[in-house]
């Protein structure tokens, strides 16, 4: 599933980069977030709890930052598995300064899920992606203020 | 001792529309299903299944699960190498054949392949524990599309084939060549047939039960062939056979899911021998969309060398069958019943099929209801309606015009098959009279200058049924029956054609009652167990009646002969008949009543001469022929040009299956079998996104068709007996599903037609004939 949006923040793309390669920022702002900790430069495990219609589960999963380029992008790879099955995530994002001193974030990716999280929750996946991305930066800006 | 006087001549039973027997039990909740099986001490079964399509296993953590409360045992791969693959009862020269552990080691090839199993205390402790089974997976390149999996570069299923070809299958009849060189046109056509979730209604379940002290080994489970699976699964566990008792209670719909033997099968009873105690598996509804087996699953490609007149000259068919990632009971067969049927009931002498089976990673496919022959008569059926429109010919016109007459019976096909006997005629002038065409195609018409979309379509089909004859069928194609008149006078009949759902126990009742004289109250029909009935093969391909129900018949006809012997010791008397469940003197009129002829059979004091005690006969009755029902869908539908929903105004069957023991029961087959036809034909399909992930896996996203949701059918017959058995009867239990889904989208492409279409594949869902319309205007 191909998937891409964008968001506003109200800090400057310097402070939006650091902010999104912080752990304790991330484990508040990542919806369902139940623990994160970095395991290497770049890396992070992280346990999420997820909900998707009559199924729920949490995940375990590893994130990786990959591409750095600050501000202005960087690649997040994200594979996680859990009961319902599994998900496994790639996306590009970009940064950039918009005229009120804020940051539009930008991202496009692909996002594959496997067992039963597709077999019966295929039809709610993109409009639950969204949600769970509109959260994330709703708490993202959140933490920024 | 009283003796009676021979009444008038019974009513006869065969013929009536008599309430199946065994419905009140059913319909009141009070039947036994596996489920409804409880044994002291027995621990439940949680399955742990590949959510990857393609993965090698890296390593596999089981101690959390054994950890876990009320966990007896975690078993995977690893434990139960020694257990026998599940089998392959096909087979096809060069096919290839990948073994098929009963639990995945190393590599999985489907989603949902099973990896682990938990046992425990009760289902849900077992579930909890089996979600604690960490496996660590290292995901492969998957294909989910036949025709992807043959293209090059293809990932490959199994490392061994790079290729995916799981087998290829060739067939000449006549001269094809010189057909197609001699036609003044050809019509090609690629068709296809989509994958679907067969979907009983109650799921797939085992129980077993292992007995150390007489190394018995009991195993309750849902299936349509309670001895083959007996058969198969001691071989699978190293078992005496005669050790193996299979027991199948109430089957809640098979469709030919349940004609199959499956790795749970073996694993079960391979657990209980292990844990000494017995465990039950029942399988979830998500399950059974992964994991059960698979139908149609076809690509086909079509061409049609016809005169201009209309005439058929010859058939060309590629298909190309998703095999899956294993071959389960019948997978390979499945598609080659596709070619035998390709002809249809056309007088046409040339076919080529070419068959080639593509392994996938996905679940195996194999016998849903028609098996084959839905495929193949969607494909002729489609064709000749292309062929119609492109000489500009009415439709049922260029198919009257095609069938094999009357005087040509019995007819061998190109295919090398003998039909039996037909009529074809006769059911296609039926259903037109009874929709009135002529007017109905006025309406269609007038609709059309009203801005409507109206369409008419028909299907004449014909069917492979009663299978069938030995050297035709993988396992034996004879069925068998053991009538015991018991002392009493009682009936009763063991019959091997164990059903599930198919009314046996009132058909055969019938049979019996009018053979014997007496009430239909007085027959009991057993079945599905394999230490009371003395072999069978099972129920599928529409073979009960015609094949187990005259085994029935000639076992009767055994006891009747010997009936009139112990009736003419009694009687005194050389010069006897039985009727009207006496048997009576011809000269003194005196009579004697069956329960008194079989008190004397069983107590024996005085044995006809060369004679043994007792009323038993067993007899496997070998067909020497299938039988070939057929029949007249005619189908009126509408659309919605708004939505792009199809709305079925009508909907006519004309069916002949020969002699018709039970009409309603026919007409229950019947309908059954047109629902299945529509949700095929409107809505079903098993989706499998490119990584190889069921997307359909649940009754909300897998649109199975409800009762408001289907048309009021109007059911019609002619008939037409077999000269195969001395029933005369032909099967009906596929009928209405292989006549239904070409009469369906013959009409919608017919309503279709002004804008140029010629065809459209199945499910003919809202969203793709709103597509068209959008297009078209």
């Amino acid at each position: 599933m191909k998937i891409s949006g964008s968001h506003m923040l109200a800090v400057p793309p310097e402070r939006a980069y650091q902010m999104m390669q912080d752990p304790d920022i991330l484990a508040r702002a990542v919806p369902g977030c139940e623990a994160l900790e970095k395991t290497d430069e770049n890396e992070y495990r992280m346990k999420m709890k997820m909900v998707l219609a009559s199924l729920s589960g949490v995940f375990d999963g590893k994130i990786r930052i990959a591409d750095l380029n600050p501000p202005s992008s960087f690649r997040l790879i994200v594979e996680g598995s859990g009961r319902p099955g599994f998900i496994k995530g790639d996306g590009l994002l970009h940064l950039a300064a918009n005229a009120n001193g804020g940051t539009e974030v930008s991202y496009h990716g692909d996002v594959q899920v496997g067992g039963t999280i597709a077999a019966v929750g295929q039809r709610l996946l993109d409009g639950t992606a969204k949600i769970l991305i509109r959260k994330f930066f709703e708490r993202l800006a959140a933490c920024a203020n | 001792m009283a003796t009676t006087i021979a009444g008038v001549e019974k009513e006869k039973l065969v013929g009536k529309r008599l309430r199946r027997r065994e419905d009140p039990r059913l319909i009141t909740g009070t039947a036994t299903y596996v489920d409804d099986i409880h044994l002291e001490d027995m621990q439940y079964a949680a399955i742990v299944r590949s959510p990857h399509a393609a993965a090698r296993i890296l390593s596999i953590e089981i101690a959390a699960a054994q950890n876990s409360p009320g966990v007896i045992a975690v078993f995977t791969g690893k434990d139960t190498e020694k257990v026998g693959g599940v089998p392959c009862g096909a087979s096809l020269p060069g096919l290839r054949v990948p073994h098929h552990n009963v639990l995945a080691v190393g590599r999985v090839y489907f989603v949902g392949h099973p990896v682990a199993v938990v046992v425990a205390k009760d289902r849900y402790m077992a579930q909890d524990a089996a979600d604690l089974v960490e496996v660590n997976y290292e995901p492969l390149p998957a294909v989910a599309d036949p025709e992807k999996a043959l293209a090059p570069g293809a990932a490959p299923v199994h490392p061994e084939w790079p290729d995916n070809v799981a087998f290829t299958f060739h067939q000449d009849g006549g001269d094809v060549d010189k057909a197609f060189a001699e036609a003044d046109v050809v019509v090609k056509q690629r068709i296809t047939s989509q994958r679907l979730i067969p979907m009983a209604m109650e799921t797939r379940g085992v129980v077993a039960e292992w007995h150390g002290a007489d190394r018995q080994l009991n195993l309750y489970t849902s299936t349509q062939i309670p001895h083959l699976v007996r058969t198969l699964v001691a071989t699978m566990l190293g078992l005496d056979e005669n050790r193996v008792r299979v027991i199948t209670p109430e089957v809640g719909g098979g469709f030919g899911s349940k004609l199959n033997v499956y790795a749970e099968e073996a694993l079960m009873g391979w657990i209980a021998q292990k844990i000494q105690k017995p465990v039950k598996w029942i399988e979830t509804r998500r399950e059974n969309f992964l994991c059960t087996i698979h139908g149609r699953g076809h690509v086909d490609y079509y061409e049609l060398a016809a005169k201009r007149d209309g005439t058929i000259l010859g058939i060309k068919l590629k298909i190309i069958q998703d095999v899956g990632a294993y071959h389960q009971l019948l997978t390979p067969a499945i598609p080659t019943l596709s070619v035998l049927m390709m002809p249809g009931i056309y007088k046409t002498q040339n076919i080529r099929a070419d068959i080639v089976g593509a392994f996938t990673n996905c679940m195996p496919t194999d016998a849903y209801r028609g098996a084959g022959r839905p495929e193949a008569t969607h494909g002729i059926e489609r064709m000749v309606d292309i062929l119609a429109d492109e000489l500009q010919i009415d439709p049922a016109e260029i198919r009257l015009k095609n069938f094999v007459a009357n005087d040509q019976f019995p007819f061998h096909t190109a295919t090398g098959l003998m039909y039996d006997s037909g009529n074809y005629a006769a059911p296609l002038k039926k259903a037109l009279d009874l929709v009135d065409y002529g007017k109905l195609r006025q309406e269609q018409a007038d609709a059309r200058k009203q801005g409507k979309w109206i369409g008419i379509g028909i299907s004449t089909y014909g069917e492979i049924c009663a299978i069938g004859p030995s050297p035709a069928t993988p396992a034996g194609g004879w069925e068998s029956a053991t009538v015991k008149i018991e002392p009493s006078g009682k009936v009763t009949i063991m019959t091997g054609a164990c059903p599930h759902g198919q009314g046996e126990e009132t058909t055969f009742a019938q049979i019996a009652a009018d053979e014997l004289g007496i009430s239909v109250d007085d027959v009991l029909v057993v079945r599905g167990d394999t230490s009371i009935v003395q072999y069978g093969i099972g129920t599928f391909g529409s073979r009960g009646t015609a094949i187990g129900g005259t085994a029935v018949y000639f076992a009767l006809q055994d006891l009747k002969e010997k009936i009139k012997k112990f009736g003419a010791v009694l009687l005194e008397s050389d010069d006897v008949t039985f009727s009207g469940g006496n048997v009576v003197c011809n000269k003194t009129g005196q009579s004697k009543s069956l329960p008194e002829v079989a008190a004397s059979a069983y107590r024996a004091m005085k044995l006809p001469p060369n004679t043994e005690p007792g009323l038993v006969s067993t007899r496997f009755w070998e067909p020497p022929n299938f039988t070939f029902p057929f029949g007249t869908h005619i189908v009126v539908s509408e659309i919605d040009g708004q939505t792009g929903e199809v709305k079925i105004r009508r909907y006519v069957a004309v069916d002949d299956c020969g002699n018709r023991i039970n009409p309603l029961i026919i007409d229950g087959q019947v309908h059954g079998g047109i629902a299945q036809g529509i949700g095929q034909a409107l809505w079903e399909q098993a989706v499998y996104d490119d990584n190889g992930q069921l997307l359909s896996g649940e009754l909300t996203d897998y649109a199975v068709p409800r009762a408001h949701m289907m048309p009021w059918i109007e059911s019609e017959h002619t008939t037409t007996p077999s000269p195969v058995n001395p029933l005369g009867v032909k099967g009906v239990g596929e009928a209405g599903t292989i006549g239904c889904s070409p009469a369906v989208v013959n009409s919608v492409v017919d309503a279709l037609s002004p804008l140029g279409v010629r065809h459209i594949d199945m499910p003919l869902t809202p969203e793709k004939i709103w597509h068209i319309l959008s297009k078209g205007a």
